[in-house]
């Protein structure tokens, strides 16, 4: 009953940087080097034989070797390196789970390549899966639901402002200028003015509350 | 990737010694004796039709019997086999003609003598009994597939859980027809083919979450 226990399987290959961010584009390079060939198998089958009696640096070294051709396989299917990285592991996981399920007799790439491919494919389904449920957190997001907060800032605005500064009486004009737009220091606008800081801070205060007036007045219009 | 090493590690560290699986075979032949067992008991507790050995004169009915008994036989060796991750997926054709050669027996039988369900023919007794047949061979048999096949939850699940349904279905079918009269051609297409499609609709759709249930536990990676 093994007529396809020579089966042609997918020859694991090792393809180099495959480990690095540039995986996927290192899998369409022609930089594939053979390297799972029949005497590789017969080593590994030997390992996972010593594996499954509980011989721990047998499946160590085995583990180790076998590492590089899982990642270089799952870069054929992943972009992100931290889904090769996981796919990698997910085998190491599953080969672990159901190591009694390998039969030294036969070849062991096929094994380790069909857990591999499956473990792949049931990532990729994964994340079509959550793709389907999920939106991409943009920066608009991040505002308050009501819609008021997600206008950005108009024209219009600062030519209300504008406008509405242009239409204080000339004292808390002159005040707001030199101290709001133009950000100087009490002593300076003082000394600019011919104002004392006293009258300055009164013209300021009457004026931000004459400018909050006609601000509110204007958007109540719009 | 130092990840990657731990996880070798971890795992080279925690390896405890397995017992090979068996040959796939051998554990097909397992269940299969378990499920002569089953349905052998149930013959026991039901008694065998009344009119069997009349029926066994009949070339359709042996026809179908047979076909429905090795479709049993092939689905439980192919779910044995594509079980195992390295196994082709084309075993799962081995019960295919068999399935085809029993579903055309039942189509066959509706086509050249359509048995009326008379008025009262139908009695409670008698479909009573043939539910207590459906539970009582399919439940131990579905739960053995489950327990013996549970690594095949990370493998194949799907697959293996449909092939596997439709052996239980197939022997139970063929338990049906050996102790139930079961003779109305309505009676026979719902308790076979009904039944057959769905068991296998059950074991397709939760035969991955049941698997889920019984299969290997994963280890997280030690982060």
């Amino acid at each position: 009953m093994s007529p396809d226990a020579r089966k042609p399987s997918p020859p694991l290959t090792l393809i180099k940087g495959a480990s690095s961010a540039a995986a996927s584009a290192a899998v369409c390079h022609e930089t594939k080097l053979e390297i799972a060939g029949p005497d590789r198998d017969i080593d590994w089958s030997i390992l996972m034989a010593r594996a499954q009696e509980g011989d721990g640096n047998a499946y160590r070294r085995l583990l180790n070797e076998i590492t590089p051709y899982l990642r270089s396989f799952a870069a054929r299917y992943h972009r992100d390196p931290r889904d090769i990285e996981d796919s990698m592991q997910d085998t190491l996981l599953t080969l672990h789970a159901i190591r009694h399920t390998y039969d030294p007799r036969r070849p062991f790439t096929p094994w380790l390549v069909a857990i591999t491919r499956r473990r792949i494919i049931d990532r990729l389904r994964q994340q079509k899966r959550s793709r389907s449920r999920e939106a991409r957190l943009e920066p608009e997001h991040e505002t308050f639901a009501a819609p008021e907060t997600n206008l950005s800032e108009t024209a219009s605005d600062a030519r209300a402002l504008r406008q509405a500064v242009e239409g204080l009486p000339p004292g808390q004009r002159e005040a707001v200028k030199l101290l709001k737009l133009e950000e100087m220091s009490l002593k300076e606008a003082a000394r600019i003015s011919g104002l004392t800081v006293a009258a300055l801070k009164v013209a300021t205060h009457r004026a931000i509350t004459n400018l909050r007036q006609k601000l509110r007045n204007w958007s109540r219009e719009a | 990737m130092s990840n990657a090493s731990d996880l070798i590690e971890t795992l080279a560290t925690r390896l405890a010694p397995v017992k090979r699986l068996s040959p796939p075979l051998m554990r097909a032949l397992l269940w299969l004796l378990l499920a002569a067992l089953v349905l052998g008991l149930l013959a026991v507790t039901q008694g065998l039709r009344a009119d069997l050995e009349q029926r066994m004169h009949e070339p359709l009915f042996v026809v179908g019997l047979a076909a429905s008994l090795f479709t049993g036989i092939l689905a439980a060796v192919s779910a044995f086999l594509v079980s195992l991750p390295d196994r082709s997926r084309l075993w799962l054709l081995l019960p295919i003609p068999a399935l085809v050669v029993w579903v055309s027996t039942i189509g066959y039988g509706c086509l050249t003598d359509w048995v009326n369900v008379e008025a009262g023919s139908i009695r409670l007794g008698e479909t009573a009994q043939c539910f207590a047949t459906l539970i009582l061979s399919s439940l131990p048999l579905s739960f053995a597939f489950l327990i013996m096949l549970r690594y095949a939850a990370v493998t194949r699940p799907a697959t293996v859980a449909t092939v596997g349904s439709l052996a239980v279905a197939a022997l139970t079918a063929t338990a049906m027809s050996l102790y139930h009269s079961i003779d109305a051609t309505l009676m026979i297409l719902m308790w076979t083919l009904g039944m057959t499609a769905l068991i296998v609709t059950l074991g397709s759709l939760f035969g991955r979450r049941m698997f889920g249930w019984v299969g290997p536990r994963v280890i997280g990676p030690q982060r």
